[in-house]
C-alpha cells in the first residue's frame, strides 16, 4: 500500500513537474522575445504579432526595422535555442541511461568533435562557397554522424557492442579529433577564429535556414526517444536484466545510439559545442523528478529548452549591445545551481538514513 | 590573412595580458643615429645597442613591411610566418614561428640575430630567453595612427635609417593630411566595420588601430561604446544604429554579396543603397607603411568623389 501510495505521489509530483517547467518555458519564451539589445515594448510585440498572424494590420508608428529585427533576428535565435537544448538535454538523458554513466554527454562517442572537424574541413578548403552557413552545418552534421558510427563500428564485436569500449573509444577517437584541431590551429592562423567557434558554440544569426535544418530532425530525434522512455527505463537495470525482462538490448542500444546521436548532431551543427547542457540538464531533473523517462524524457525537453532560450538570452543583454559566449554563460548559470542541488539532496539523504 | 586580427585579439585575451599602453607621443624628428643607443619599447623594456643591427628578425608582418619600407629588406633575416608576404621578396624569407603563436627560440638564436622587431606584445617568456642570448628584443604596439607614425620613426632609429624613416613618415603624414583634408569637407558618415561574421559578430571599437583609421577617413562607427577592442556585436543593435556605410574586412570571409543576403539585412540603409563595400584587411590591420593606402580605400568607401 504505502508502496503504491508513493508511486502515485511520484506520479503526481511528474505531472506538477512538467507542468512547472512548461510554464517556465512559456516564460523564457516571453522574456526571450521581449528581451535584446533592442527595446521594443511589449504593446509593439503585441500588435507585431497581431499583423503577423493576420489578426490585424500593420502597425503604425513602428519603424520597418522593428518587425525585421523582432522576426528575422531575435525570435528565430530564441526557437533555434529552444531547439538546441532540448536536443543537448535529450541526448544526455539517453546515453546516461544507455551507458548507465553519471558523465555521459552528448559529446560521448565524439559527434562534437566530429561536428567541428566536419565544419572545419569546409571551412579551411573554402568549399562552402554560396551556400555558406548551411554547408558548414551539413558538414557539421555528416562529421558528427560519421564519428558516432566510426566509434559505434569500434565497440561493435559481431553483434554484440560493448559498452565499455564504446565510452573508451569515444573518448581516445575524441581526442585525437581535438589534437587535429590544435594542429590545425597552431600551423594555420587563418582557423583559429572558426575553430574557436565551434569550440565556443553559439546560437548568433544562424536564422531561420538552420531551424529548417534542425527542427525536423530534432523533432523526430524527440519522438523516437519518447517512443522508448519505457525501454530505457528498463535498460537502467542492466543489460542482463533488461534482456530477461523481454528487451532486445543489442537492437534497443543501436536504436538509441543513432537517436541519441542524431539529436546531438542536428545540435551541434548549428550551435557549435554548447557545454553543460546535455550533461547537466538531465541530472537536475532527475534530482527533482525521480529516474522514470516517462518523466524525466519530457521534463528535459522543456528544461533544456528553457534553460538555452535563458542562458542566450543572457548572452544577448547582459553587455549589450556587445554579446558573450553563451557556452561560458550556460556553465556559469547552471554549474552553482547543480552543485547546490546536489549538496542538497545528499544532505537529506544523510538526514533519512 | 583574414584572422590575423582575431588571432591577436585572442591571444591577448587567452594570455590575459596586461599591458602597458604605448605612449601617444606626436611624431617628432628624432636625433641623427648615434651607436650606442638606448630606446625604451612599448612595454616599458629599455634596450640597449652598441651599434646598428645587421641581421633582423620581425615577428609581425607590419615590421617585415616597415623596414622593407625603409630599404632594409637585406637585413631581414627570419619573419614571423606566411603572413608576411609583402613585399613579394619578404615571402622568401625564413619563417621563425613555432607552436603556440610564438617564436623558435633556437631558430632565432641559429639566425644570428641581432634585433627582434615585435609588433604584438605579450610572450613575455620567449623575449627573456632571447635577451639571456643577447639578443635584443624591441616591442612597438600601434593603436592609433599617429602611433604607428612614431613607431616607424623609432624603427629608424633603431636600424640607423633615421632619414629614410624621417622621409617615409613625411611622405605618409602629408598624404593622411590631404585626405584628412579631402574628407573634411563633408560631415562625418556612420558606418559599421565587420570584422567576422561566421564565427561570431565581431566588430571594432575604440583602442583598436581600425577603429582610429575609421574615424580619420571620416567615420562616426557606431560601434563608439564599445568596451573592447574587438568586441561582439549584436545584429539587433547594428539594424536599429543602420549606418550608412557598412565595411567588411576581408578577413571576415565574407562578400558584399554574403553580407546583403543576410537575414535581415535588407533592412539596412547600407545594403538598400548599395553601401557595402570590402576592405583589404591586409592594408589596414598590418600598423605597416601601407596603412595610408587602406585609409585612402577607407576614405574612398566613406566620402566618395
Amino acid at each position: 500500500m504505502r508502496e503504491a501510495g508513493a508511486r502515485n505521489g511520484r506520479r503526481r509530483g511528474g505531472r506538477g513537474l512538467l507542468a512547472a517547467l512548461a510554464l517556465l518555458l512559456a516564460g523564457s519564451v516571453l522574456v526571450a522575445v521581449a528581451a535584446g539589445a533592442v527595446r521594443i515594448s511589449p504593446a509593439t510585440i503585441v500588435r507585431l504579432f497581431a499583423w503577423k498572424l493576420g489578426l490585424a494590420g500593420p502597425p503604425d508608428n513602428v519603424p520597418d526595422t522593428t518587425a525585421v529585427i523582432l522576426f528575422q533576428l531575435r525570435l528565430p535565435r530564441v526557437v533555434l535555442a529552444g531547439i538546441v537544448g532540448a536536443a543537448l538535454a535529450v541526448s544526455g538523458a539517453v546515453f546516461q541511461a544507455l551507458f548507465r554513466n553519471a558523465l555521459a554527454d552528448p559529446a560521448i562517442i565524439g559527434v562534437s568533435s566530429g561536428a567541428a572537424l566536419g565544419a572545419i574541413a569546409v571551412l579551411l578548403t573554402g568549399t562552402a562557397g554560396a551556400l555558406g552557413g548551411l554547408a558548414v552545418s551539413g558538414a557539421a552534421f555528416v562529421g558528427a554522424l560519421l564519428t558516432a558510427f566510426l566509434v559505434y563500428r569500434l565497440a561493435r564485436i559481431g553483434p554484440t557492442v560493448h559498452v565499455t569500449t564504446l565510452l573508451l573509444g569515444g573518448i581516445a577517437v575524441a581526442a585525437v579529433i581535438s589534437a587535429c584541431m590544435t594542429l590545425v590551429m597552431s600551423f594555420s592562423s587563418q582557423s583559429v577564429q572558426s575553430i574557436y567557434f565551434w569550440l565556443l558554440g553559439g546560437l548568433g544569426q544562424r536564422g531561420w535556414g538552420a531551424i529548417a535544418i534542425a527542427g525536423p530532425l530534432v523533432g523526430a530525434g524527440l519522438l523516437a526517444a519518447a517512443l522508448f522512455a519505457g525501454h530505457l527505463n528498463l535498460s537502467l537495470l542492466g543489460e542482463e536484466r533488461s534482456g530477461q525482462l523481454g528487451l532486445d538490448v543489442e537492437r534497443f542500444k543501436r536504436v538509441m545510439l543513432v537517436v541519441g546521436s542524431l539529436l546531438a548532431a542536428a545540435a551541434v551543427s548549428v550551435s557549435g559545442l554548447i557545454g553543460f547542457v546535455g550533461l547537466m540538464t538531465p541530472h537536475i531533473l532527475r534530482l527533482v523528478g525521480g529516474p522514470d523517462h516517462r518523466i524525466l524524457l519530457p521534463s528535459v525537453v522543456l528544461g533544456g529548452a528553457s534553460f538555452m532560450i535563458l542562458a542566450d538570452l543572457a548572452s544577448r543583454v547582459v553587455v549589450s549591445p556587445e554579446e558573450i559566449p553563451v557556452g561560458a554563460v550556460t556553465a556559469l548559470l547552471g554549474g552553482p545551481f547543480f552543485l547546490w542541488l546536489l549538496r542538497r539532496e545528499q544532505r537529506e539523504a544523510s538526514a533519512h538514513a | 590573412m583574414r584572422s590575423r586580427l582575431i588571432l591577436v585579439a585572442l591571444v591577448a585575451l587567452l594570455a590575459t595580458a596586461c599591458l602597458p599602453q604605448p605612449a601617444d607621443t606626436p611624431p617628432e624628428s628624432p636625433p641623427e643615429p648615434t651607436f650606442p643607443l638606448s630606446l625604451t619599447d612599448d612595454e616599458g623594456v629599455t634596450v640597449e645597442l652598441q651599434e646598428a643591427p645587421e641581421r633582423i628578425v620581425t615577428w609581425a608582418p607590419s615590421l617585415t613591411e616597415a623596414l622593407f619600407a625603409l630599404d632594409l629588406g637585406e637585413q631581414v633575416v627570419g619573419v614571423s610566418g606566411d603572413f608576411d608576404n609583402f613585399p613579394a621578396e619578404a615571402a622568401e624569407i625564413e619563417h621563425i614561428g613555432g607552436s603556440n603563436f610564438q617564436p623558435n627560440v633556437e631558430k632565432v638564436v641559429q639566425l644570428e640575430a641581432d634585433l627582434v622587431l615585435d609588433g604584438f606584445g605579450g610572450g613575455e617568456d620567449w623575449k627573456q630567453r632571447l635577451r639571456e642570448q643577447d639578443i635584443a628584443v624591441f616591442t612597438l604596439q600601434a593603436n592609433t595612427f599617429d602611433d604607428l607614425l612614431h613607431d616607424l620613426q623609432t624603427v629608424g632609429r633603431l636600424t640607423g635609417a633615421n632619414a629614410e624613416a624621417d622621409e617615409l613618415v613625411a611622405d605618409m603624414a602629408d598624404q593622411a593630411g590631404s585626405i584628412e583634408v579631402r574628407v573634411g569637407e563633408e560631415p562625418a558618415v556612420s558606418c559599421f566595420f565587420e570584422v567576422g561574421f561566421q564565427g561570431g559578430f565581431f566588430t571594432v571599437g575604440p583602442g583598436s588601430f581600425i577603429y582610429d583609421l575609421l574615424e580619420t577617413a571620416g567615420c562616426e562607427p557606431v560601434t563608439s561604446d564599445a568596451s573592447d577592442a574587438f568586441p561582439q556585436w549584436s545584429v539587433e543593435a547594428l539594424l536599429e544604429d543602420d549606418p550608412e556605410v557598412y565595411l567588411v574586412s576581408s578577413e571576415s570571409g565574407s562578400t558584399v554579396q554574403a553580407v546583403k543576403r543576410r537575414d535581415g539585412f535588407d533592412a539596412l540603409t547600407s545594403v538598400e543603397e548599395d553601401r557595402v563595400f570590402l576592405i583589404d584587411s591586409d592594408l589596414i590591420s598590418r600598423a605597416g607603411p601601407r596603412v595610408v593606402d587602406g585609409l585612402e580605400a577607407l576614405a574612398d568607401a566613406l566620402h566618395p568623389e
